[in-house]
């Protein structure tokens, strides 16, 4: 893989040289801030108690602690997304998609590569979040450190199998904020982020089983709040990886495709 | 060598917005062309004669709609991967280096790319630097450098692979005459080393200084092809005699028309701001001599005398105008019918201009 390890040290590098401060804050603020906000309408609204219906949902009362798992999920979802599905679309923007294009190597170490970049800046910057959640006195109360490694895990593959698809739409398409924010408002509405799905119509939910990042939160949320281990989570796990594997298929047969009509539009 | 057969690539376009029916726009349009080992091969048009898009079908970016692309025998369509292994794209319009790095990471990312043993790449590295001038400046971000630093760094990234053809696309656009001087001087070097190269540039006399043949492609097809002497020759554009008479009559001026006449041309005729004369002649062969003894046997006296030789801008402005005169076996005109041409496939040496017959976009 001396081309995904290339290809992570440059990235590293070059963002190194001009880390992008303004959208790590935001994101981070919008992470503290639905965290924050939750902690208030518990304490300030709720008073400290939730619905009996929530409970039923989610198969406990803690709701802070839901919420600051789908915080974090989010914002590691969204982090992820923005640095691996725009990596093509950044090259054509800066002018070197042509170059990379024109190299004999493949496009899958490549995107591996600025995904394992886009892995260690995302941990570091969750890490800060989960930091804040602390500070106001959120804990998971049943956490299984495999099963939850396994659920980060998968979530990564997911996200990343999603940011190939997404990212041969962007290079087509010419754009990235339409196609980004979009993904990022279905993931926040139908992936059970802050809320069960189970709220949501039927046909939401079925909408819902076709993003890989749902069973990667059934995954993550089971082993930090439930205590559940891998095989409880087995079946959830598998969806999960399957689906992922599905889109990163896709993702990889569109995608020279995509390249090609990339250049085309510049004719 | 690269070899094209009847090489074709059509787009599908949008007349306007997000809906509107879609057209097709044909870029490159049935090329035979020829691009060998050792030379400079420069391809030459005007805005939208479909170089780009041939350079980019060159270089794998973009497939063909039709007809082959060979690499020494390789398919360029089948085989893209291994081809890239032995060809290198530089684009002047475009960047195609990384800002944040510093030159040296660069040829060392895009050297790893290419697969380039690690110890190779380290050697290669500081000598390509030091081939473009860029020694001094290897650990310096490329954001920091001048535009004609940074594309001579573009060129070292393109020679980075060690390939053996070069597609060259306007490599010298917007650079200073000094470092575009020296780039050229590289691209001449890089073709008597033996590498293929292929040149495209809007600077015509770049192209007939590094070029032994040429193709003239319009509306993407063929035009006309030979090497800058013989495209001159062949669209009649021949050099220029000016003469200045300083002391000018009727009689006079009627003695040296006469005399231009005679052997074949039209002369013409300005006066000059201090009431001289200026005679313009334009003709295939050295008549300086001739036309100054014209002057001076018929009684004018002679402020000064100037030889321009015909440029190859002035052939392919004849071309794309189709203006070339008949007989001289390229450009026959915008309406002629199509004719037979040697075509790129012919051999590698250099041919004689040939007519595309095709319509020309003037």
């Amino acid at each position: 893989m001396p081309v995904a390890w290339a290809t992570l040290r440059r990235t590293w590098t070059m963002t190194g040289r001009a880390y992008p401060w303004s959208y790590a804050v935001g994101c981070l603020l919008t992470g503290i801030l639905t965290i924050g906000l939750s902690y208030l309408a518990l304490h300030a609204v709720g008073g400290g108690t939730v619905a009996a219906d929530f409970t039923a949902r989610t198969g406990g009362a803690d709701y802070l602690g839901y919420i600051a798992i789908g915080a974090g999920a989010f914002m590691f979802t969204v982090r992820m997304l923005l640095w691996s599905s725009k990596a093509l679309i950044t090259e054509q923007r800066q002018g070197t998609l042509g170059a990379l294009l024109v190299a004999p190597a493949g496009r899958l170490p490549y995107l591996l590569g600025f995904t394992g970049f886009a892995l260690a800046n995302t941990v570091v910057e969750v890490g800060l979040l989960g930091g804040f959640a602390a500070l106001l006195g959120i804990t998971l109360p049943a956490c299984q450190p495999l099963a939850a490694l396994a659920g980060v895990l998968a979530l990564a593959f997911a996200v990343f199998a999603l940011s190939v698809v997404l990212g041969a739409l962007m290079i087509v398409a010419g754009e990235a904020h339409i196609s980004q924010n979009t993904v990022f408002l279905a993931v926040s509405l139908l992936c059970g982020i802050t809320f069960p799905n189970s709220y949501l119509p039927e046909p939401a939910r079925l909408l819902a089983e076709t993003l890989p990042v749902t069973s990667a939160m059934d995954v993550l949320r089971g082993a930090l709040s439930h205590g559940a281990g891998l095989a409880d989570l087995a079946p959830r796990l598998l969806t999960c990886l399957a689906l992922g594997a599905g889109y990163l298929l896709l993702g990889l047969l569109v995608l020279p495709g995509a390249e090609r009509r990339a250049i085309e539009r510049s004719y | 060598m690269i070899r094209t057969h009847d090489l074709r690539k059509t787009f599908r376009v949008r007349e306007k917005g997000l809906f509107g029916p879609r057209l097709e726009k044909t870029a490159v349009d049935g090329l035979d062309l020829l691009i060998p080992p050792g030379r400079v091969t420069g391809l030459l048009g005007l805005n939208g004669a479909g170089k780009t898009s041939t350079i980019k079908i060159l270089a794998t970016l973009l497939r063909p709609t039709s007809g082959t692309v060979t690499l020494d025998g390789l398919d360029l369509v089948e085989h893209a991967r291994e081809a890239r292994r032995r060809i290198n794209l530089i684009a002047g319009g475009e960047r195609m280096v990384y800002g944040k790095l510093t030159g040296a990471e660069n040829l060392r990312y895009f050297g790893r790319l290419y697969d380039v043993p690690a110890p190779v790449l380290r050697r290669r590295t500081g000598e390509l630097l030091d081939l473009v001038g860029l020694g001094h400046a290897a650990d310096i971000p490329v954001e920091r450098y001048s535009r004609g630093m940074a594309q001579r760094l573009s060129i070292a990234r393109g020679l980075v692979n060690d390939p053996a053809y070069l597609l060259l696309d306007e490599p010298t656009l917007g650079l200073d005459a000094p470092i575009a001087r020296d780039l050229r001087r590289v691209v001449a070097d890089l073709a008597t080393e033996g590498r293929g190269v292929l040149l495209t540039s809007h600077y015509l006399a770049e192209v007939e200084e590094l070029c032994r043949h040429v193709y003239v492609i319009a509306d993407g097809r063929h035009l006309a092809e030979g090497s800058p002497a013989e495209l001159k020759a062949a669209t009649g554009s021949h050099r220029a005699v000016r003469v200045t008479v300083t002391n000018p009559s009727p009689g006079l001026t009627d003695r040296i028309t006469g005399f231009v006449r005679g052997i074949g041309a039209e002369p013409q005729l300005a006066p000059t701001a201090d009431g001289g004369l200026l005679v313009t002649v334009h003709h295939p062969e050295d008549i300086a001599g001739p036309l100054a003894g014209a002057v001076v046997g018929a009684g004018g006296a002679i402020g000064g005398l100037e030889v321009t030789e015909a440029s190859l801008e002035d052939a392919i402005l004849a071309l794309a105008d189709g203006s070339a005169g008949p007989g001289t076996g390229a450009g026959t005109g915008p309406r002629a019918a199509p004719g037979p041409r040697s075509g790129a496939g012919a051999g590698a040496g250099p041919a004689a201009p040939t007519s595309a017959g095709t319509e020309v976009a003037a």
